[in-house]
């Protein structure tokens, strides 16, 4: 291990993940005092500058063609099987680095300010700090089991994070609810890379693996299987339909969580995976076409839940889910570039919408949209940069949004996957929702008169706040640009992605209708919110099936209430049935077997001398009869070696 | 003293087997304790006859046999002694002498 | 094999030798019927006394095989002493009024078969052995060499022996001396004292 970590010329990549996880340990084991908790973020600060750096050094390194191999060392070996710890820097996971470390900095600066004199500030940065190394140790991974050790330490991060504030009842079942949802997506996960190790293929790395699946040695149906077992652990953890339920509840954590874990990076992982394992899903049209259904139901479904909700923080998270639909469809119908730009776009706005939300949820003391109003006046950095935020999330041009989300249209327009135009049609029609959902967010806050008194105390954040929320701004508008080239690489987006695959094409017919939807969908907002032209209440009294529908989210949560209460427990019951009455009885006719057994060999026990010495000398005869039956002469029995 | 050719060896043996096996009814059927014991002297002496038999009709010039023989008779002393010191411990213990009536090991 | 003894009776009797047929005919049956009496006299005074005549004529086989010396102990050692000490423990131990005489105990009929198995399977193994006997003239000066080898090659044993005699000695001092008077147990016949039999000897 050492001759790699001293020796390597590209040991560095080691460092990127950490840097953050040697932050967690000097936080957690120094500075979780109240008197010297004031310091804690430095030091994660300080170690998030170096993996920034460190990542960008990696990505030109790629796109200089330099970076070809994964650094790695041995760590085990399991019969034939290498088990390696190793970095694996190409395109895609160069990409995702930078995205991920550039976010994160930017959420930690922001949290100093958000999280200044809340009980457990240095816990906060703890926890965050072996977050920020979790998230960069599964994106740099080189081996899937590698990958898997993160994915589970990310999680627990999330649980973490979620249950913050753990004194709170809801907090702490959020918390739960997440831990457990993303489980049981994880099972499959688990299953998948059990699989793996029973293929022989005797290695975990993806390089190795991608290599067999070119060469034709992996079959079709293994392929099919992996890819959808895969894909189980990544709509847990990406909140895909039906495990999509933790997500909402998720916002119990405060805001820079959501922003960073939830939004931005944590729930990306789940895209990050199959976009991994893309040489999987490439061997079976079943998984891609699963991937892609998967993708557009969340995204379309998600999206009809955002419009009926109340709190500014869950409308977001509905809306987190939904994008990652996007994405996921996006690999499914064969757009690898356009989903994993997607990504990187999403996370940069939907973090800065979070953060915004964050700067008025710290400012106003609640999450209610129907608390609020007119803050545009009073917070005007807030309100325009989430402005920004907004029209790249319905991807009006030339914001960063408008490229992504186009890029998948056309892929879901061009792509040969059977019912393709179904899901493009939903695409387009999410368009319309989402911005429609975004606006109505956004007027009822930031525009009209303050509804309450807790709006009236609206403030503008100090600028270790609004400062992040003005870089997060920028980037929003201007990564659209990354298509075309990114900055030191030479090349685009695409070609960085891909190493040298061809551009795809763009169909122009999809950039039109989704202007046009995204158009529509704004003007509704502003006409049912700002105009007061339709009016809400009344489309609540024609339609009250599709009102209860949309307000209890497709109750799926009481679906899955149901499954937990009777399939589970039934099937529990069973179970303990088998346990107490099988296993035990098992056990227990062990012992009773013996109890019987030796009340039957006791009668051989009469204490009488002249029986024992009577039984002794029936064996003595026995033996005699054996011999003389044998017909054998008892000097040759006895005295002829045989 | 003994010709081979006069007195076949089937003939001791015989006897031998015969004390041996009247010593094992006195074991298994009497009651009185001292009588199992004098059981136990007619088979010690029963395997005696046969340790000299043998040494007389295998060569008579290896002097195992006869060693044999003797060590026995003086260990079946020394065991006699003791059996009949454990009885009348017995007696005292249990007022009796019949086997048949000290079964406190039962069970 | 019947057959072949009663012609080597009958064969040594027409060649002239014998008495030696005879004497162990004698002491072949002063053997086998007082050792049957020994098992089955009523009366274990009887029985005891019937153990005399038997081991005598043990004796007198060993004589008959030429073991003079080991004769001499066997009447020394096992009529002149275990037949006495047998004696003196019938001596020491009757008088209890049982009222129960049986003489044989309830396994009667499997010890007979027992015996009889036992006895008939090793006759019918002996005999049809075909025994390598050596042919050899009457053995010389056997005390002799018996005593050369008991002091020699065996004086291990020798010695071992001694020493077991000694610690039997002791053992049985030991074992029979009792209690003191105070400590003896009162219970009833056969009830449990809750002491096992034999710890009385205090050690």
């Amino acid at each position: 291990m050492l001759e790699v970590l001293l020796y390597h010329p590209n040991s560095y990549l080691f460092l990127i993940p950490g840097l953050p996880l040697l932050a967690f340990l000097v936080i957690a084991g120094f500075y979780l005092r109240p008197e010297r908790e004031r310091i804690a973020p430095a030091f994660l600060i300080l170690a998030l500058c170096g993996s920034l750096a460190l990542s960008v050094r990696a990505l030109l390194a790629v796109a200089h063609g330099e970076l070809t191999a994964p650094v790695s060392f041995e760590w085990l070996w399991v019969g034939r099987a290498r088990l390696e710890i190793g970095c694996l820097a190409d395109g895609l996971s160069s990409i995702m680095l930078v995205v991920v470390s550039v976010v994160s900095l930017l959420v930690q600066i922001y949290s100093i300010g958000y999280m200044k004199g809340e009980i457990g500030y240095g816990r906060y940065f703890a926890y965050m700090s072996l977050f920020s190394g979790s998230m960069l140790g599964l994106v740099i991974s080189d081996n899937l089991l590698q990958t898997y050790i993160f994915w589970e330490l990310v999680g627990i991060c999330s649980y973490l994070l979620i249950g913050f504030w753990y004194r709170r009842p809801s907090a702490a079942a959020a918390a739960k609810k997440a831990f457990v949802v993303t489980r049981f997506g994880d099972l499959g996960f688990m299953i998948a890379i059990i699989l793996i190790f029973s293929q022989k293929w005797w290695t975990f790395g993806f390089q190795q693996m991608a290599g067999l699946a070119a060469s034709g040695r992996i079959p079709t149906e293994v392929g099919t299987v992996l890819a959808l077992l895969i894909f189980c652990g990544a709509a847990g953890k990406s909140a895909q339909f039906p495990l999509h339920i933790w997500l909402p509840d998720a916002m119990e954590g405060p805001t820079p969580v959501s922003a960073l874990i939830h939004a931005a990076t944590m729930v990306a992982a789940g895209v990050y995976l199959v976009a991994r394992c893309h040489f999987l899903f490439a061997l079976s049209p079943v998984a891609l076409f699963v991937v892609a259904l998967v993708g557009a139901l969340t995204l379309f479904l998600a999206a009809t839940m955002g419009v009926a909700e109340n709190d500014i923080k869950r409308v977001m998270a509905y809306s987190t889910i939904s994008q990652l639909g996007y994405m996921m469809m996006a690999l499914g119908v064969g757009g690898y570039a356009a989903g994993v730009f997607h990504l990187t776009t999403h996370a940069f706005f939907k973090a800065l919408l979070f953060l915004t939300a964050g700067s008025v949820i710290h400012a106003l003391h609640t999450n209610d949209m129907w608390k609020m109003g007119g803050l545009g006046k009073r917070m005007p950095i807030t309100s325009i940069t989430c402005l920004i935020g907004a029209l790249a999330l319905a991807g009006i041009f030339p914001l960063s949004g408008f490229w992504s989300k186009d890029e998948i249209l056309s892929a879901a327009w061009f792509s040969d996957l059977p019912g393709h135009w179904v899901f493009f049609g939903l695409a387009l029609a999410t368009v319309f929702l989402t911005a429609f959902y975004m606006f109505r967010l956004w007027f009822v806050t930031f525009t009209g008169e303050p509804r309450s008194e807790e709006a009236g105390r609206g403030h503008e954040s100090p600028w270790v706040m609004a400062g992040p929320l003005v870089v997060l701004a920028a980037l929003a508008v201007v990564a659209g640009g990354l298509k075309y080239v990114v900055p030191g690489a030479g090349v685009g987006f695409g070609e960085l992605l891909a190493g040298g695959r061809g551009e795809e094409h763009v169909s122009h017919v999809a950039v039109v209708l989704s202007i046009l939807a995204a158009l529509a969908g704004i003007g509704l907002a502003w006409g049912a919110y700002r105009a007061k032209l339709v009016s809400s209440a009344a489309f609540n009294r024609r339609f009250p099936a599709v009102h209860a529908l949309l307000k209890n989210a497709w109750y799926f949560n009481r679906g899955w209430e149901l499954f937990a209460t009777r399939v589970v427990i039934a099937g529990s019951a069973i179970a303990a049935w088998f346990d107490r009455h099988v296993v035990n009885g098992m056990v227990d006719g062990v012992a009773w077997l013996s109890g019987w057994a030796s009340r039957r060999l006791r009668l051989a026990e009469t204490g009488q001398v002249q029986f024992y010495a009577l039984v002794l000398v029936a064996a003595v005869v026995a033996g005699l009869l054996a011999v003389f039956v044998r017909d054998t002469s008892v000097i040759e029995l006895f005295l002829v070696r045989r | 003293m003994s010709n081979p050719a006069v007195i076949p060896i089937h003939a001791y043996l015989i006897v031998s087997t015969l004390l041996f096996a009247i010593g094992v009814l006195a074991v298994l059927t009497r009651r009185n304790a001292i009588a199992v014991l004098m059981g136990i002297e007619l088979m010690l002496n029963a395997a005696n006859i046969n340790f000299v038999v043998f040494w007389r009709y295998g060569g008579a010039d290896k002097m195992e046999g006869l060693v044999f023989a003797v060590t026995v008779i003086a260990l079946a002393a020394a065991e006699a002694a003791i059996a009949l010191a454990i009885i009348l411990s017995v007696y005292r213990r249990f007022k009796t002498v019949n086997v048949d009536q000290i079964n406190l090991m039962r069970g | 094999m019947i057959a072949s003894l009663w012609q080597a009776v009958w064969h040594s009797f027409l060649s002239g030798s014998f008495w030696y047929p005879l004497a162990f005919v004698c002491f072949a049956l002063g053997t086998l019927i007082p050792a049957a009496l020994v098992a089955l006299s009523r009366n274990i005074v009887h029985a005891a006394l019937w153990l005399l005549p038997c081991l005598v004529s043990v004796a007198g086989l060993y004589l008959l095989l030429g073991a003079e010396l080991l004769a001499a102990i066997q009447i020394l050692v096992y009529c002149g002493g275990i037949v006495v000490l047998i004696l003196f423990a019938i001596m020491l131990t009757h008088g209890v009024g049982d009222p129960d005489v049986r003489v044989h105990n309830q396994q009667l009929l499997w010890g007979v078969v027992a015996a009889m198995g036992v006895a008939g399977l090793i006759l019918r193994l002996l005999t049809q052995e075909a025994w390598q006997v050596a042919a050899s003239p009457p053995p010389a000066d056997v005390t002799g060499r018996l005593a050369d080898a008991l002091m020699g090659p065996y004086l291990l044993a020798f010695e071992v022996v001694s020493v077991i005699l000694l610690a039997a000695l002791i053992g049985a001092i030991v074992i029979a001396r009792g209690e003191s008077p105070a400590q003896e147990p009162q219970g009833p016949f056969g009830h449990a004292q809750g002491r096992p039999a034999g710890s009385e000897g205090k050690e």
